[in-house]
């Protein structure tokens, strides 16, 4: 009787140790949901980008995946632009030295320039527009006297939206930059 | 005697001069761009030649997938299936096993007629074309396959069809890829047949993935994403559900569009602002470097014998058409109508270039001829259209609109304008298609 119990104490004691060890979570976690592919030796950029930053950036593309709109919620404030253009008006020019003033006071952190577009036009000329948008005000700040190296700059072209009317006052909205503080992260 | 000869010839002549009949294999058969009138035409359900039941529906279900073709082409009216007289499993499908009269009586012009027979998953498929009027077979076909590829078997036999009135094959045996919207601003890339079915989704990274581009023998497709952050070019093998990264420069893609030959990859990257063209290789090597001004240099695409490509640049100030050969020389300007051309397709023809220009504040398709001149404007009306992308029969081309309000939508039409027939309905915005080439 002693016997057969502690035998199934035992047995007991090993499968739930069984249990435990093989229960493990794995170190890396698989990226969810690329069920229609998988990546060879030639997808190493699952895990991180070509510039050495994480996938998690912040900002606008994460807005998207978490369903929220791509609106600033920062300290950095946007600047807007004319229809197809990337000149800096006036007002951006003011927008950008607040900016780089709030910079000068804040040494460590780093930003992210995104590039935008209203939805009008196609999607690959408005990436390239998007682009010349970002480097405009990337430029203008370091000509403020911020270094280089705490700027980066992304293009999302026409692809997120902060509104969905096709008013003007909602192109203008969308014909923006919006600065990311990625503040710690370490610049391409 | 010469009088009797005379009113003999008279007579002879005017019986085919006058005769209503349409002699639509000989007379009626129409060039390269179409049959000259749109031709009635019947499609019976297929007969069943083996011995099980109809469990998968074929009979109609091929009948229908060629009759959604003929309907898309724009050249054919398909008679509805309640007129028809005959019942399929009681008659035959060859010319002397059944009576032309149950077709020529309801108005066929011509008539397509078949048979199939599944074993297991095997499934092989008999169609066959008649000039009911004439009363001659014009063409019978034998597919084989699995019983899941009947809609290919369809759409083959649907081009060759087209092939018979026209001379050339139709566009239906192949795909379309495309991005829809996967919620909110998410997109990924899709293929399906051009009637919206078998759809199946290629990228499920729940990121941004735009610009599908096939490779010239149907096996790969191209589209560029954000999955890792900063845009990147992907490679992704159908056969072998796999992807690659293949964008070794650094900086970040715009696009990217296959070389006729399979060999080369033209694609724009962007670094400081500044987006250029550039060859590639699979692996993403820098072959050459096309373009090096300070403007925009984005979306190229290939003439059909890969010694052009076609591109937007706003080095004159705004986004136009341009050329160059693909050494990267000899660049002229295309496009000189609108301050907003973008988005060119070099037909497969190589005489026309198809593009999206703004007109009056919209977005319209339009093509032009390769040597310049006036374009055509191909689409019109309240909504925006862009993105043109060639069928390989140069005569078709699909687009995206957002006509009617809402969400954007692909459409088909004749290089023409005519005959805009909607091809999806996803209840996403359905964007950027990708006309496949033909498929085998």
């Amino acid at each position: 009787m002693f016997d057969r119990v502690n035998t199934l104490l035992l047995g007991i004691v090993l499968c739930a140790f069984l249990f435990v060890v093989s229960g493990c979570p794995k170190p890396t976690p698989t990226p969810q949901g690329d069920a229609a592919s998988q990546d060879t030796a030639g997808g190493k950029g699952q895990q991180q980008s070509k510039t050495g930053e994480s996938t998690t950036r912040g900002g606008s593309l994460e807005d998207a995946g978490k369903g929220k709109l791509p609106v600033s919620d920062g300290p950095l404030k946007e600047v807007y632009f004319a229809y197809d253009s990337f000149d800096l008006r006036p007002d951006a020019r003011a927008t950008l030295k607040t900016n780089a003033d709030w910079l000068k006071a804040n040494s460590s952190a780093r930003v992210e320039i995104e590039g935008h577009c209203d939805e009008r036009g196609t999607n690959e000329y408005n990436l390239a527009l998007g682009a010349k948008r970002a480097q405009a005000a990337k430029d203008y700040l370091i000509s403020l006297g911020i270094p280089a190296a705490r700027l980066s700059t992304i293009s999302y072209g026409e692809e997120l939206q902060v509104c969905k009317e096709q008013t003007e006052d909602c192109w203008q909205k969308n014909r923006r930059d919006r600065f990311v503080v990625t503040a710690g992260r370490p610049a391409s | 005697m010469l009088r009797k000869l005379l009113i003999v010839i008279f007579a002879a002549l005017g019986t085919v001069l006058f005769d209503a009949r349409p002699f639509y294999s000989q007379i009626n058969k129409g060039t390269i761009e179409g049959p000259r009138r749109i031709i009635a035409i019947a499609i019976s359900p297929l007969k069943n030649l083996g011995s099980g039941d109809d469990k998968r529906g074929l009979s109609e279900s091929v009948a229908d997938a060629i009759g959604n073709d003929m309907k898309m082409s724009g050249w054919f009216r398909v008679l509805d299936r309640s007129a028809y007289i005959e019942r399929p499993q009681e008659s035959g499908i060859t010319l002397d096993s059944f009576d032309l009269k149950n077709w020529s009586t309801i108005g066929a012009e011509s008539l397509v007629k078949g048979g199939y027979s599944v074993q297991g998953e095997d499934l092989t498929v008999e169609l066959r074309l008649f000039d009911v009027y004439q009363a001659k077979q014009l063409v019978g076909k034998k597919y084989t396959g699995k019983a899941r590829d009947f809609r290919r078997m369809a759409h083959k036999f649907a081009d060759e069809i087209i092939n018979q009135f026209t001379g050339t094959p139709g566009p239906f045996n192949t795909r379309i890829a495309y991005v829809s919207k996967s919620g909110g601003a998410l997109k990924e890339v899709y293929i399906s047949h051009l009637d919206g079915s078998e759809k199946s989704q290629i990228t499920n990274n729940r990121s941004i993935n735009l610009s599908p581009a096939w490779s010239p023998d149907g096996r790969m497709l191209l589209y560029t994403s954000y999955k890792d952050g900063q845009r990147s070019l992907y490679l992704y093998d159908l056969a072998a559900g796999r992807e690659t990264r293949i964008a070794e420069r650094s900086g970040s893609s715009i696009g990217g569009k296959w070389s006729p030959d399979g060999q080369t990859i033209a694609v724009a990257f962007e670094r400081a602002g500044n987006t250029d063209l550039y060859l590639v290789d699979r692996s993403g090597k820098t072959l050459r470097r096309l373009t090096e001004d300070k403007g925009i240099d984005v979306s190229p695409t290939w003439s059909p014998d890969g010694n052009r490509l076609a591109f937007v640049s706003n080095r004159s100030g705004s986004p136009q058409i341009y050329i160059m050969d693909v050494a990267g020389a000899n660049v002229r300007r295309l496009t000189y109508s609108g301050s907003y051309n973008t988005s060119p397709d070099w037909s497969p023809k190589g005489d026309k270039i198809a593009y999206t220009g703004r007109v009056a504040g919209r977005f319209q398709i339009f093509t032009i001829g390769v040597q310049g001149g006036d374009p055509q404007q191909l689409t019109s009306g309240s909504g925006d259209n862009e993105d043109p992308s060639w069928a390989p029969d140069g005569r078709f081309l699909a687009f995206a609109s957002n006509r009617g309000g809402g969400r954007y939508r692909l459409y088909m039409m004749r290089d023409t304008g005519e005959n805009q027939n909607t091809l999806t309905a996803s209840g996403s915005d359905d964007t950027n298609p990708s006309w496949s080439p033909r498929l085998e």
